[in-house]
């Protein structure tokens, strides 16, 4: 069984590794300090269980965990945490277990028995029991089974084609299956909404223009792509914008 | 405190919220009013004046009647309850007792006319009729404005102490970080594999600063013990995050025999890990400089600032350590936060002697 740890503490990343050295037939595959850096190197690990730490920098656990309940075949998730987190409550119906620090060899050696177990419907779940009120700091597309993650901090704007939602970020664009509205609810006071099928980021929205057809534009910081202004999300920029 | 560590409880149902009015149904209290009430009849009996003659069947007539009389008061205030309780409680107070003595004069009207009519004599003769309901309601009046303000100073006085017992203990979990606690034991145990003395040292670190936390109170203590924990705090906090702290100190300047609040260095270096280095990918310098200036010393921490930091941090620990500052030194102790957009600094200045 391949084991990634995913610990902002390289100490309690140590002690893992060491504890799981002891258990038969258990490889660590590796290690990663955040969330961000553990999804990034799943596609290179493929992990059947990954150790997820609950507060880490970047991407914490449970914002990792609801991305990797995207997969096709998620791991087995187990969580670690220090202190008991309030959170942490709605997914213990999902995770496979989830341990308190400093870890016991028995309870990890009960919680991997238990991930042996373990199928990718539960992952799904745990994308379900997120909190609503939880805003993700990344979006996360699946690119050929691997998963690319975009900060939502990098996100120019949000175009709605047909079942998708396309990102524009700084370093190019991914398709998403999430409706835009559910976007524009979960990230409110980020994005504003300039056409029924158009978020843009309210930190790179630069101006109005009006094109020499009469239609009025949204510019975007280092977008050149024309961007339509609605009429009925009109008074809405405008204020916005004179308030830039 | 952060708040995904204090868990906000619900409050515990009426507990919680201070009442003016005694809850009349509960047994203690409807024992108090009993025990009063049979002190009323005991004094009417003894009261001088009274014939001495066969005093014991007169105080057992007058034992049921003043019980009952009580008793009726209290479920007719036990009843009302949902009505006083909004009230405001200088308002609800004066209600409460004119109810209380509207229905002993009420009561005292009908067993009056029960005893004329039934002829038992219990009472007192039909002419001083108003008399008797007079003198039943005026007693009762100055009982139950007495025992109404003993019960809600009770029950105030209850208040107090619940409220000081959770202030102390949110107090002391806040200087506590539970998850400090936990990742630092966490961090002892992956040491003893490897680095049994290094172990070590940290147990001690983790015991001092325990100490210190579990022991401080408003008395002072030396610049030099402040900054010895400060050291001892990050160490324990540089094994946990590894190459992401790093620490600047430059303190050799300072008067370590300086008195100062005890606690008071600590926390704001344990918020500037906190808010500043833990959630950053690549962590940062701590800083923490300090010098003379005429007439005191000035100490100033810094820490960089996450990417997307909310606009402004839980001040709890800095609004407790403002506090402690001016308690101890009134307005020549300042403590000064400059949140700039990248770093994040707290600037301390103390006199060189306190007035408390």
């Amino acid at each position: 069984m391949n084991v990634l740890i995913v610990d902002d503490e390289p100490l309690a990343r140590e002690r893992l590794a060491a504890m799981l050295a002891e258990i038969d037939d258990v490889t660590v595959v590796g290690e990663a300090g955040n969330g961000r850096d553990a999804l990034d190197a799943l596609a290179r690990l493929r992990p059947d269980v990954v150790l997820l730490d609950i507060r880490m920098p970047v991407m914490d656990g449970l914002e990792a965990a609801r991305h990797l309940g995207t997969l096709e075949r998620p791991p087995a998730m187990i969580f670690c945490t220090a202190y008991e987190d309030h959170a942490l409550a709605a997914f213990e119906a999902n995770a496979v277990d989830y341990l308190v620090k400093p870890v016991r060899s028995e309870r990890l050696r009960s919680a991997l028995a238990k991930a042996r177990r373990w199928t990718g419907e539960h992952a799904r779940g745990v994308q379900s029991a997120l909190e609503p009120g939880r805003k993700r700091t990344h979006l996360c597309a699946r690119v050929r089974g691997s998963l690319v993650l975009v900060p939502v901090a990098e996100i120019d704007y949000l175009l709605a084609e047909d079942k998708y939602v396309v990102v524009h970020h700084a370093k190019g664009e991914v398709l998403i299956e999430e409706p835009l509205k559910a976007l524009e609810d979960e990230f409110e006071g980020r994005f504003v909404r300039i056409h029924r099928n158009c978020l843009v980021a309210l930190t790179k929205l630069a101006g109005l223009t009006r094109a020499p057809d009469g239609r009025l534009l949204a510019n975007v910081e280092g977008v050149t792509a024309e961007l339509e202004v609605s009429r009925r999300n009109l008074p809405v920029l405008r204020k916005l914008v004179r308030t830039l | 405190m952060k708040p995904q560590t204090s868990r906000s409880r619900p409050a515990q149902g009426d507990a919680s919220i201070p009442t003016w009015l005694p809850h009349f149904c509960s047994a203690p209290t409807l024992f108090a009013v009993m025990i009063v009430a049979e002190l009323v009849a005991l004094v009417v009996v003894l009261a001088p004046g009274m014939e001495v003659r066969a005093w014991l069947p007169r105080l057992g007539v007058v034992s049921v009647y003043v019980q009952w009389l009580a008793l009726l008061n209290a479920v007719v205030l036990c009843s009302l309850r949902r009505q006083l309780e909004p009230l405001q409680a200088r308002s609800g107070f004066l209600l409460a007792w004119v109810i209380s003595v509207l229905v002993t004069a009420l009561a005292s009207a009908v067993v009056c006319r029960m005893d004329q009519t039934l002829g038992l004599q219990l009472t007192i003769a039909e002419s001083s009729t108003w008399r008797f309901v007079f003198g039943n309601s005026a007693i009762c009046a100055l009982i139950a404005a007495a025992l109404l303000r003993y019960l809600f100073v009770l029950e105030q006085w209850r208040e107090r102490v619940r409220a000081a017992s959770k202030a102390r203990f949110e107090a002391l979990q806040a200087r506590i970080r539970p998850h400090f606690l936990f990742n630092s034991m966490n961090t002892i145990a992956s040491l003893i594999r490897t680095r049994p003395a290094e172990a070590e040292r940290t147990v001690e670190d983790l015991a001092d600063l325990f100490r210190a936390a579990l022991g401080a109170d408003d008395a002072l203590g030396t610049l030099g013990e402040e900054l010895d924990l400060v050291e001892r705090y990050l160490h324990i906090e540089q094994l946990r995050l590894g190459e992401r702290l790093k620490v600047e100190i430059d303190v050799a300047d300072l008067p370590r025999d300086l008195s100062v609040p005890r606690l008071m260095l600590q926390p704001l270096i344990e918020n500037a890990v906190y808010h500043g280095i833990q959630p950053r990918a690549d962590g940062g310098v701590v800083s923490m400089s300090g010098r003379r200036l005429p007439g005191g010393i000035e100490i100033v921490v810094r820490n960089p600032l996450p990417p997307d930091a909310p606009p402004s941090r839980n001040g709890v620990s800095l609004a407790n350590t403002r506090a402690r500052i001016e308690y101890h030194f009134g307005t020549r102790g300042e403590l000064r936060v400059e949140p700039g957009p990248e770093i994040y600094t707290v600037n301390v200045r103390l006199p060189e002697t306190p007035i408390r």
